[in-house]
C-alpha cells in the first residue's frame, strides 16, 4: 500500500489550439480530501477528465494507487466520478443505480444486495431505493451518484462540481455530509470546484488553478493566510482582499505605501525576514483582508485617516467602505452604531496580516525567504 | 381575445379533422357498396354488401354480373404477407443501422471530408432517377421479383430517416451518463447498449413506425421490381380492375384492410409516440 493515491506529473492537454491544461503536477495522499479550485475555464475539469481517462493527455503521467494508468482506458483505472449534472441513470431505480457498478464487476447477488443496503443506510437513501432516479431532486441525485461511486470502493473518487446545482440551503448541509462520509469511510477524494467557500469547508488541501496551471497548493488556512500570488489572494476570501498598487517608501525607519494621492503606513510590518527592504522605492501591490483592518473613531499612533463612503450591514458584520482620496478600502467591523457615512475614520492594518506582492511577478514578497 | 383565439383554434382543428376524415369515411362506405352504387354520390350504401371483401380473399373468383363485367382477381393474402415481411424486415434493418450510425455521428468526429450529410444525397435526387439503374442491377443480381430485393432497397432508402431522427435524440442524451457507466467498468460499447439504448427506446419505436409507414405505402419501386412473387399491397391494389374499369369497391375494401395494420401498430406504441416525439420522459 502506497501513501499516495494519485500522482499527476506534468500533465498537459490541448484542444486544437487552446491549451486547457498547461503543466499540472500534484499528488493526493490516501484518505485525503483534495480540491482543485479555480475559475471556470482554468482547466480543472479537464485535469479531472484526464485522470478519469475520459480525455487523453498530450503529455505527462498519471499514477493511481502506485500504477501508471496514463494509457489505460477509464474502465480499468479504478476511479469513481460524480458529475455536476446527469450523474445518475434516470431510467433505473435508485437501487439499480447503486448496484450498477457491482453488477458490472460481477459481484454475487447477495453481496450486491448487502452492499447496496449498507450504502443506502449510510447516505440516508433507504426510502428512495425503489424510485426511478430521474424523478429525484438534484441533491438526492447527487447523493445517489455518490453512493454508486463509493460502493465499488474505488482507489480515488473524483467529484466534478458535484454541488453546483444544488440549492444553497441544502448545499451547506451536503458539504458537511460529504466531509463526514469521506472521513467515516476513509475515501480519497479529488474534488473540483469554482466555489472557494466550498473548497475551504471540505478540503484537507487545496490546489488553486488558473489558466491551466496550479498556482499554489496548501491547506485551506495556508491558502487563506499566505497566498503566494495576487491571483490566489484575490480569488480566496469573501469579501475580497484589498489590493492597492503603490510605491514602497521608507521614512524615519517606517515603511509606507505611496499610492498616488494617498499614503498608507505599514506600521510594524516585519521586514527583516523577507526581501521587503530590497523593494523600497519600487512599485508593489499591497494586500490586506477587510477583517485585518482595525478601525477607530479616535486618531491613534500608526493609524491613518480616511472617509466613510458607504456602510453595508451583512447581518453579523458591517462592511465599511472607506475612501482615501482616490483609493477605496473595504473593512469589516462588528455591528456598531457610532459610524456615519461621510465621517472621518482612522484605520490600521494588522502588521502580521499584510501581504506585499511584486508588481511584475505577482508573487508574495513576504513569503520569500531572504 | 383569449376566447376568440380559442374558438378559432377549435374551428381550425375541426376543419382539418373533416379534411382528414372525409376520404377515409368515403372509402369505408364505398367498400360496402354494390357495383351499381360505386359511382353514385350518396354516402350511405342503399344496398350494403360484403362482396367487395369477399373478392379480397378468394382466389380468381369470377365476379361477372354483379360487378358489371368479368374480372379475374387474386386474393390479397400473398401480397399482404409479402408486404409484412419486406416492410417489417427492412424497417428493422434501417432502425438498427440508423441507431449505430447516428450514435457514431453523435459521439465521434467523422474523419476527413466525410460527413453525415452525405447520407442525405440519396434524398436529394428524385427516386424515379434510380428506377432504371436499380432495375438493371437487380436483373443481373437476380433480385428482381424477390422479397430480398425489396428489403435491401427499402432499408437503404429509409436508413437516412432513421439516422437523422435518431441522431437528434441521441444528441440530447448527455455523454456523462455513458461516461459514468464506463467508469463503473463497462466498455464503451456496453455502456451504449446499457445506458443509451434503453433511454431512446421510445425514439426507436417512433422512427420505426415512421419508416414502416413509408415503406408500407411505397409504390414506384415495388411496381417496377416485382411482377408475381414479391408483389406488395400497393401494387396489388392496382390489380383490381375488371372488364369495365377499376373495381372501386374492391380497391376501397383492400385499402381499408391494409389500413388496419398501421392502425394497430400505432395504437400499441401510442404511449411511446408522445415520449418519443417530445423526449419528455428521459429527464422526468
Amino acid at each position: 500500500m502506497t501513501e499516495t493515491s494519485l500522482i499527476v506529473e506534468n500533465l498537459r492537454k490541448t484542444f486544437r489550439t487552446t491549451v486547457a491544461v498547461e503543466d499540472v503536477t500534484f499528488e493526493v495522499r490516501r484518505g485525503e480530501f483534495f480540491s482543485l479550485l479555480g475559475p471556470s475555464g482554468c482547466g480543472k475539469t479537464t485535469t479531472l477528465r484526464c485522470i478519469a481517462g475520459l480525455e487523453k493527455p498530450d503529455k505527462g503521467r498519471i499514477i493511481i494507487g502506485g500504477k501508471d494508468v496514463t494509457n489505460l482506458p477509464p474502465q480499468m483505472r479504478n476511479v469513481g466520478l460524480v458529475f455536476q449534472e446527469y450523474a445518475v441513470f434516470p431510467h433505473m431505480t435508485v437501487y439499480e443505480n447503486i448496484a450498477f457498478g457491482l453488477e458490472v464487476k460481477k459481484f454475487p447477488k447477495g453481496e450486491i444486495h448487502k452492499r447496496v443496503l449498507r450504502m443506502a443506510e449510510l447516505l440516508n437513501l433507504e426510502e428512495y431505493l425503489n424510485i426511478r432516479a430521474g424523478r429525484l431532486a438534484q441533491a438526492l441525485m447527487q447523493r445517489v451518484a455518490l453512493a454508486r461511486s463509493i460502493v465499488v470502493e474505488p482507489e480515488i473518487l473524483l467529484l466534478d462540481e458535484p454541488l453546483t446545482l444544488v440549492d444553497a440551503k441544502i448545499k451547506e448541509l451536503m458539504r458537511r455530509e460529504l466531509r463526514r462520509y469521506q472521513k467515516e469511510l476513509g475515501i480519497t477524494i479529488l474534488h473540483v470546484t469554482h466555489d472557494q467557500l466550498e473548497a475551504m469547508m471540505v478540503s484537507d488541501r487545496i490546489g488553486v488553478m488558473c489558466q491551466g496551471k496550479i498556482l499554489q497548493i496548501g491547506t485551506p488556512i495556508e491558502i487563506y493566510d499566505k497566498p503566494d500570488s495576487i491571483f490566489v489572494a484575490r480569488f480566496i476570501g469573501s469579501p475580497t482582499m484589498n489590493l492597492i498598487e503603490g510605491r514602497l517608501e521608507q521614512h524615519n525607519d517606517e515603511l509606507f505605501l505611496d499610492a498616488d494621492d494617498a499614503r498608507i503606513p505599514l506600521y510594524g510590518v516585519p521586514s527583516e525576514k523577507s526581501k521587503l527592504n530590497s523593494y523600497i522605492g519600487k512599485i508593489v501591490v499591497l494586500g490586506v483582508r477587510p477583517e485585518d483592518i482595525e478601525i477607530s473613531t479616535q486618531p491613534m499612533k500608526g493609524y491613518f485617516t480616511g472617509k466613510i463612503a458607504l456602510i453595508e450591514s451583512i447581518g453579523n458584520k458591517l462592511e465599511i467602505i472607506v475612501e482615501l482620496n482616490s483609493i477605496t478600502l473595504y473593512a469589516l467591523s462588528p455591528p456598531r452604531t457610532d459610524l456615519k457615512v461621510g465621517q472621518s475614520i482612522h484605520l490600521k492594518l494588522r502588521p502580521m496580516k499584510v501581504h506585499i506582492f511584486d508588481k511584475t511577478t505577482e508573487k508574495n514578497i513576504m513569503l520569500e525567504e531572504v | 381575445m383569449g376566447t376568440a383565439s380559442k374558438v378559432l383554434r377549435i374551428v381550425a382543428i375541426a376543419i382539418y379533422m373533416v379534411w382528414l376524415i372525409i376520404p377515409i369515411a368515403w372509402t369505408l362506405s364505398l367498400s360496402f357498396k354494390p357495383y351499381l352504387e360505386w359511382r353514385s354520390p350518396h354516402f350511405w350504401p342503399k344496398d350494403p354488401t360484403l362482396l367487395n371483401y369477399k373478392i379480397l380473399f378468394f382466389y380468381e373468383r369470377e365476379i361477372a354480373g354483379t360487378t358489371g363485367g368479368t374480372a379475374l382477381t387474386k386474393p390479397m393474402i400473398t401480397p399482404l404477407i409479402n408486404t409484412l415481411i419486406v416492410v417489417g424486415i427492412s424497417t428493422i434493418i434501417a432502425v438498427i443501422i440508423g441507431f449505430f450510425t447516428a450514435y457514431g455521428a453523435s459521439r465521434y468526429n467523422s474523419p476527413g471530408p466525410f460527413s453525415l450529410y452525405f447520407t442525405l444525397l440519396t434524398r436529394m435526387v428524385p427516386p424515379a432517377t434510380f428506377v432504371t439503374p436499380v432495375l438493371v442491377y437487380y436483373r443481373t443480381l437476380g433480385l428482381l421479383d424477390t422479397q430480398l430485393g425489396l428489403i435491401l432497397l427499402y432499408a437503404a432508402a429509409t436508413v437516412t430517416y432513421s439516422i437523422w431522427i435518431l441522431k437528434g435524440f441521441i444528441d440530447q442524451i448527455p455523454r456523462e451518463w455513458e461516461e459514468a457507466a464506463i467508469l463503473e467498468g463497462l466498455s464503451p460499447f456496453r455502456a451504449m447498449m446499457k445506458v443509451t439504448l434503453p433511454l431512446i427506446k421510445s425514439s426507436l419505436l417512433v422512427s420505426g413506425l415512421f419508416i414502416f409507414l413509408m415503406n408500407y405505402s411505397e409504390f414506384l419501386f415495388a411496381l417496377v421490381l416485382t411482377t408475381k412473387e414479391a408483389v406488395t399491397l400497393p401494387v396489388h391494389l392496382t390489380t383490381y380492375v375488371g372488364g369495365s374499369g377499376a373495381l372501386y369497391g374492391a380497391q376501397a375494401a383492400c385499402g381499408i384492410v391494409a389500413s388496419i395494420i398501421p392502425l394497430i401498430i400505432g395504437y400499441v406504441i401510442q404511449k411511446h409516440l408522445i415520449t418519443g416525439l417530445t423526449f419528455g420522459m428521459v429527464r422526468a
